[in-house]
């Protein structure tokens, strides 16, 4: 899963990516709103979190030019102004959720896992295929209970595919919504942790299919 | 004060322009009456006098012509002067011819004397016109006031010079005189009592701008109005304009000076975020004390900017807010914000309904309300508005709009604890937990209600009765 930050604040973005980074996601971060729009107009982010009192170019305004280019990923906004019309405001220029200043780290984690839930059309924080579970909430993984220990980027990796599942995903899309704007980009290094993944898994549900991906089939789905 | 009550005539004197008016312009009138009375008895009195003295100049030609020497050396009439009003006895009217020199005996009196003498002091005399009359007034043998009128003349041949004097009773002149003057002291009251009348109306009409002027103000204080809005004469709209000058200088320095207190609390919002995370990630004790520290920042940032909202609020009253919009706006933006529980929204609500107060703190209550019921509503979130007709005075209606869940609803003993501020029911969930006790604040201010109740698919109901009205030209939507 990759996100975006657009805060102008240096110190809160910093922690921001760092908390987002921590629980599982790649982030990139942009300073202004002008940077901001660029990078969500470009870059395919399965969620943003944006601040609305940005420079050169306010949060309303990138939110709004987002969705008149059809760019429909979820965005949580971040903002001073808590009152209910501004609120309304934020809503109606495009944004999916709302966290006030100063907020908990803590919500904005909730808040961002449960938009990519609904984005995805789960319900729950806790994502299964076959005897896979996956735990947004945790960052956790057990297969039939058993707890496997996976490093972040397969972390990922598994979370993105559970999140589309009996979807064939491309390389590229894997490349672009697992890997942050700063990282060296191989699509070659992707077959490799799949391979990793399947191992660790020790399951036939990852299957590659040839020239176009791969899909994660749900078991129960295909019955 | 104490001044005030020792001499109020003195203070109404300093203090009341339109006593100034009054005095003056009266005071004026009034002088002007009594001169103009003056002069036109004056006037008359001369008239009649004259005509008065023609009657007598008549009879003093008469005697002139008619008295001569007899020849025993007397005194004597001629002809008879035709006139019985000198035949009558001591009525006032007499002629006397007698001879200058002390101790002469050539005299005659008419009738009227009888045995009597007209004797005058002997400066009466002294005054003469250019004809050689002398003219005046004084007493006569029987207690009347006469009219005087002698002429010295020697007859031709005589020896010695010879007094002429024709006298009439000046009380037929007074008594004219006196019915005339009092005509006119009648009518010259009426006249000032009109003038007086008059002044007092152009007074009060024309100090009633300044009346008008005050009420403005008034209004303007007391948040009404917020500049003088009142067509005023020309010599006070240089003031009006000026005091509304002032007056929106000063709400420009208000809402300069508030709109700061906002920007300064919003932006310490941000730096407070990053302050409170950066000490939750370490786990020491300062950090511990920066975090309790940051909280108690961050309540006092909402405590200026409620402060601030509420003065805010207090400049502009008289404000009306359409109900329907809110609801419909917070709805969709709920909605949005809970899209994946699906809940089933259902709106029942007059579209006329009106809220007599700030549109913000509308939506912040009806805000707060929909935005537990969407929390904890499974199915079902209800919102029913409507009209509560005046019980007392026109004007003081109500607006009722209750907000309904089919949640796990609020315990009864619970309910009261909700509405004070600081004492947070549920942690569970993410949001400031403050949701009631700032509605309950809100609805005190405006001097509502609010009640927590059980609603019919068992969750929380919530009603809040709010000042309202329902517009007659409802908009057709």
């Amino acid at each position: 899963m990759r996100l975006l930050v657009v805060e102008d604040d240096a110190d809160l973005n910093r922690q921001l990516v760092a908390a987002l980074s921590e629980a599982g996601y790649a982030t990139d971060a942009a300073f202004d709103g002008e940077a901001g729009h660029h990078l969500g107009d470009t870059e395919p982010y399965d969620a943003v979190v944006l601040d609305l009192g940005l420079p050169v170019m306010d949060g309303v305004s990138v939110l709004e030019s987002w969705r008149r280019n059809d760019r429909t990923m979820p965005v949580l906004i971040l903002t001073a102004r808590d009152r209910w019309s501004d609120k309304v405001a934020g809503i109606d220029a495009g944004a999916d959720d709302y966290v006030a200043k100063p907020f908990h780290m803590e919500e904005v984690l909730a808040r961002i896992r449960a938009l990519l839930r609904r984005s995805a059309g789960h319900a729950s924080s806790e994502l299964h295929c076959g005897p896979i579970m996956l735990d947004t909430k945790s960052a956790r993984v057990t297969v039939d209970g058993r707890a496997i220990k996976l490093t972040s980027l397969e972390y990922r990796l598994l979370a993105y595919l559970m999140h589309h599942m009996n979807r064939v995903i491309s390389r590229t899309e894997l490349v672009e919504h697992l890997y942050d704007q700063d990282f060296d980009r191989d699509s070659n290094t992707i077959e490799v942790f799949v391979g990793r993944l399947r191992k660790k898994l020790d399951l036939d549900l990852l299957e590659t299919v040839r020239g176009l991906g791969y899909r994660l089939s749900d078991p129960n789905d295909a019955a | 004060m104490a001044w005030a009550i020792v001499c109020p005539i003195q203070t109404m004197q300093h203090r009341s322009l339109a006593f100034r008016l009054i005095a003056t312009s009266a005071g004026w009138s009034i002088l002007i009456l009594v001169i103009a009375g003056y002069l036109f008895s004056s006037l008359f009195r001369s008239a009649v006098e004259r005509t008065f003295d023609e009657r007598l100049l008549l009879t003093l030609d008469g005697l002139l012509a008619n008295i001569e020497y007899d020849a025993t050396g007397q005194l004597t009439e001629a002809a008879d002067l035709g006139d019985s009003r000198y035949v009558f006895p001591l009525q006032g009217w007499y002629w006397q011819v007698s001879a200058l020199e002390e101790n002469s005996t050539t005299e005659i009196r008419s009738a009227s004397l009888l045995e009597k003498r007209l004797v005058f002091p002997i400066n009466a005399y002294d005054e003469r016109d250019d004809n050689g009359l002398a003219r005046f007034y004084e007493m006569g043998p029987e207690g009347h006031r006469l009219r005087v009128i002698e002429q010295k003349y020697e007859i031709d041949g005589a020896a010695e010079a010879l007094s002429f004097v024709v006298t009439g009773n000046s009380d037929e002149l007074e008594a004219e005189i006196a019915a005339f003057d009092q005509t006119l002291l009648v009518t010259l009251s009426i006249l000032a009592a009109g003038l007086v009348m008059a002044v007092l109306l152009q007074v009060r009409f024309g100090v009633q701008p300044l009346h008008r002027l005050r009420a403005g103000l008034v209004n303007v204080r007391k948040g009404d109005a917020e500049t003088l809005k009142d067509e005023f004469p020309i010599e006070l709209q240089p003031v009006v304009q000026e005091l509304n000058a002032l007056l929106q200088a000063n709400k420009e320095i208000v809402d300069r000076a508030r709109t700061q207190v906002g920007n300064l609390a919003h932006a310490l919002k941000t730096p407070l975020s990053v302050v409170r995370n950066e000490a939750e990630q370490a786990e020491t004790a300062s950090s511990r004390k920066i975090v309790e520290q940051a909280k108690i920042m961050t309540d006092q940032v909402g405590l200026y900017l409620d402060r601030a909202r509420r003065a805010a609020r207090a400049h502009a009253p008289g404000a009306v807010s359409d109900v329907l919009p809110i609801i419909d706006s917070l709805v969709r933006t709920l909605k949005r914000i809970y899209v994946q529980k699906t809940l089933v929204v259902t709106v029942e609500t007059d579209q006329s309904l009106r809220f007599r107060g700030e549109r913000q703190d509308l939506e912040e209550m009806i805000g707060n309300l929909l935005d537990n019921a969407f929390k904890w509503a499974r199915r079902e979130v209800v919102v029913r508005t409507r009209f509560q007709a005046p019980t007392q005075a026109p004007g003081t209606g109500s607006i009722i709009i209750i907000v309904e869940d089919d949640g796990p609803g609020l315990p009864r003993e619970q309910r009261e604890d909700a509405l004070v501020r600081g004492r947070r029911l549920d942690e569970t969930k993410p949001g400031s937990g403050l949701g009631l006790s700032i509605v309950a604040e809100t609805v005190a201010m405006y001097e509502g209600d609010i009640r927590l109740g059980l609603s019919g698919a068992g969750g929380l109901q919530v009603q809040l009765t709010l000042p309202g009205s329902k517009s007659l030209s409802a908009k057709s939507r």
